[in-house]
């Protein structure tokens, strides 16, 4: 125990030798993101800083009258929803293209190797383009609506999950697998009675965080027209009413841990 | 329980038949799949869910055109992605934006620096060395309700309520990047600290090191290459980002997109699109390429 201390610590030695150049180019990097920023031209702009008071002034306390919170609630439910939809449809495309990207069904052959690369590629591109993008490109073609929404997450999501899971599957030890293997178990077989129980833990606590970060992208799904919390964000903003603005951040920020909670107790429980 | 002996078909067994450790979980499944199937008949049901659209032809056709137009097909003129200047003056855009990737990162990483030791368990309650004082105790709690807060309001949410304050430009879009990735970042880099391994510590206190040869040898050489590596993952998910920050003014391309889009200027669109995906393809190979030098740093 102690021993893998020492030699941790002597690596920690070639660590702060090499830290000087690391920290020059990262301070560089800093240094030169600065420069994107047009300096001349005010960084507050007239009045911002009255309106920065103004907002912090208006948390104590925010707008609790039971007509706003019933809006609050209302919003609220309805980006759950679409998260939830969203998610939902994400792990269905999700576990359908990472199967066909992990190479695991069937046996190996140029022509499956093939698909194997199509899939990961589609999943790539997916996962490439924001929620958002994808959000503006679905109503521009298809208009205002829900199901816009919830194809606008699921599709970047579904990228995202499907890379996860296949490597998750490709990562479950061979041992048990040959087990399976040598008692006659088609590919197919190995793949739902091997591979998805024994990487369904991780799959399960990765999809959880998705699911918080699926809360998120339901929110901000506002700036297309769609309905929810960042919807009725903007519209607070929008008439100065900061301490509405308040109350919504709070319901959102309530939301978002509530989900996160939920998904490290799964985790927790699943052991992982 | 699970052995590391057990074969494959305990594990399997156990887990369809839900025992033990994972009763909470299967739980929260049921739980989970009670709520989807809620939302989906909420969303079906209602009057705008855009179901029909999907069975329609007009919506296909709708988005047919969509593509016609993106790619400039029967537009006169040629598209904008077949034009040089169009090239250069948009990539002076997806310069801007690749700086405001790079200033978000930059201050959030600075940010976590400062903060994420004291919001560490272990550090707070002197478990590493120092000693445990009530202040600590406060300042932890006071951080990780900071980390929390930020993390769960979207960089758009933050963007909307920053450009209240600030002028349009980098410096907003990177601010409200940089808050949701300093939370993220934050509560990750402190868990780090949390779940370190005790033994480098152990020894350096063996031998009489005192705190601050502690924090320099045996917390920072752990905690920072794990932290650098968070900084470059995050950077990844930010640089898919700025564009979407970008249309609540915060400039770079994503206000380009906006701008192009409410004009109908199409084939603009599809340009700043591959400009992002160009973006966001550098910003992958550049990061994976960084990740092990930090690794054998």
């Amino acid at each position: 125990m102690i021993w893998t201390g020492v030699t941790k610590a002597r690596g920690a030695a070639r660590f702060l030798e090499t830290r000087r150049l690391l920290t020059l180019v990262l301070a560089g990097a800093l240094v030169w993101s600065l420069t994107g920023v047009d300096w001349g031209g005010g960084i507050v702009h007239t009045g911002g800083g009255n309106a920065f008071k103004e907002f912090l002034t208006a948390l104590f306390p925010p707008e609790l009258s039971p007509g706003f919170l019933k809006l609050a609630i209302a919003a609220s439910w309805q980006t759950l929803v679409h998260a939830v939809a969203g998610i939902t449809l994400a792990l269905a495309i999700g576990l359908a293209l990472g199967v066909v990207a992990s190479g695991s069904l069937g046996h190996l052959g140029r022509s499956r190797l093939a698909i194997a690369v199509a899939a990961r590629f589609l999943l790539a591109i997916m996962r490439s383009i924001h929620e958002l993008v994808w959000a503006v490109l679905f109503v521009t073609a298809f208009g205002l609506s829900s199901l816009a929404v919830v194809l606008a997450i699921a599709i970047p999501y579904a990228g995202i999950l499907g890379r996860i899971y296949s490597e998750l599957l490709n990562d479950v030890p061979d041992g048990p697998l040959d087990g399976l293997r040598s008692s006659g178990a088609s590919p197919a077989k190995v793949l739902v009675y091997g591979r998805i129980p024994l990487a369904l833990t991780d799959m399960i606590g990765y999809s959880f965080y998705r699911f918080e970060c699926a809360i998120r992208a339901a929110a901000i799904m506002s700036f297309v027209g769609i309905r929810g919390l960042g919807y009725e964000i903007q519209l607070s903003l929008n008439d100065l009413l900061f301490s509405e603005v308040w109350t919504l951040l709070l319901f959102l920020v309530g939301l978002v841990l509530l989900v996160d909670y939920w998904s490290t107790r799964v985790r927790r429980s699943l052991g992982s | 329980m699970t052995g590391p002996k057990s074969t494959l078909p305990e594990v399997a067994r156990e887990v369809v038949a839900g025992r033990g450790r994972i009763t909470f979980a299967r739980a929260s499944n049921y739980g989970f799949v009670a709520l989807s199937v809620v939302a989906w008949v909420y969303i079906l049901t209602g009057g705008d869910s855009g179901l029909g659209d999907l069975f329609s032809g007009r919506a296909w056709s709708n988005a047919a055109d969509f593509v016609r137009q993106l790619l400039g097909i029967d537009e006169p003129g040629r598209p904008a992605y077949l034009e040089l200047s169009r090239w250069a003056e948009t990539g002076k855009l997806a310069y801007k934006t690749l700086l405001m990737s790079v200033l978000a990162i930059g201050l959030a990483g600075v940010g976590v620096l400062i903060t994420f030791l004291p919001a560490a368990r272990n550090v707070s309650n002197g478990e590493l060395g120092g000693r445990p004082s009530a202040g600590l105790g406060v300042l932890y709690h006071v951080l990780r309700l900071v980390f929390a807060f930020t993390r769960a309001v979207p960089e758009l949410v933050w963007a909307m309520v920053i450009v209240f304050f600030l002028s349009p430009g980098v410096l907003p879009g990177a601010i409200a990047l940089g808050l949701h990735n300093y939370g993220i970042v934050g509560k990750l880099s402190a868990e780090v600290v949390e779940n370190m391994d005790p033994g480098p510590a152990r020894a350096l206190r063996s031998s009489g090191a005192g705190n601050l040869q502690m924090l320099a040898y045996g917390i920072i050489p752990q905690a920072i290459p794990q932290f650098l590596t968070y900084l470059l993952y995050r950077w990844e998910v930010v640089i898919r980002t700025t564009v979407v920050v970008g249309f609540v003014s915060a400039g770079g391309l994503g206000r380009e997109f906006r701008l192009s889009l409410s004009f109908f200027h199409y084939t603009d669109v599809a340009l700043i699109i591959i400009w992002y995906l160009i973006l966001v393809l550098a910003v992958d190979l550049l990061s994976a390429g960084l990740r092990p030098i930090i690794r054998a740093g």
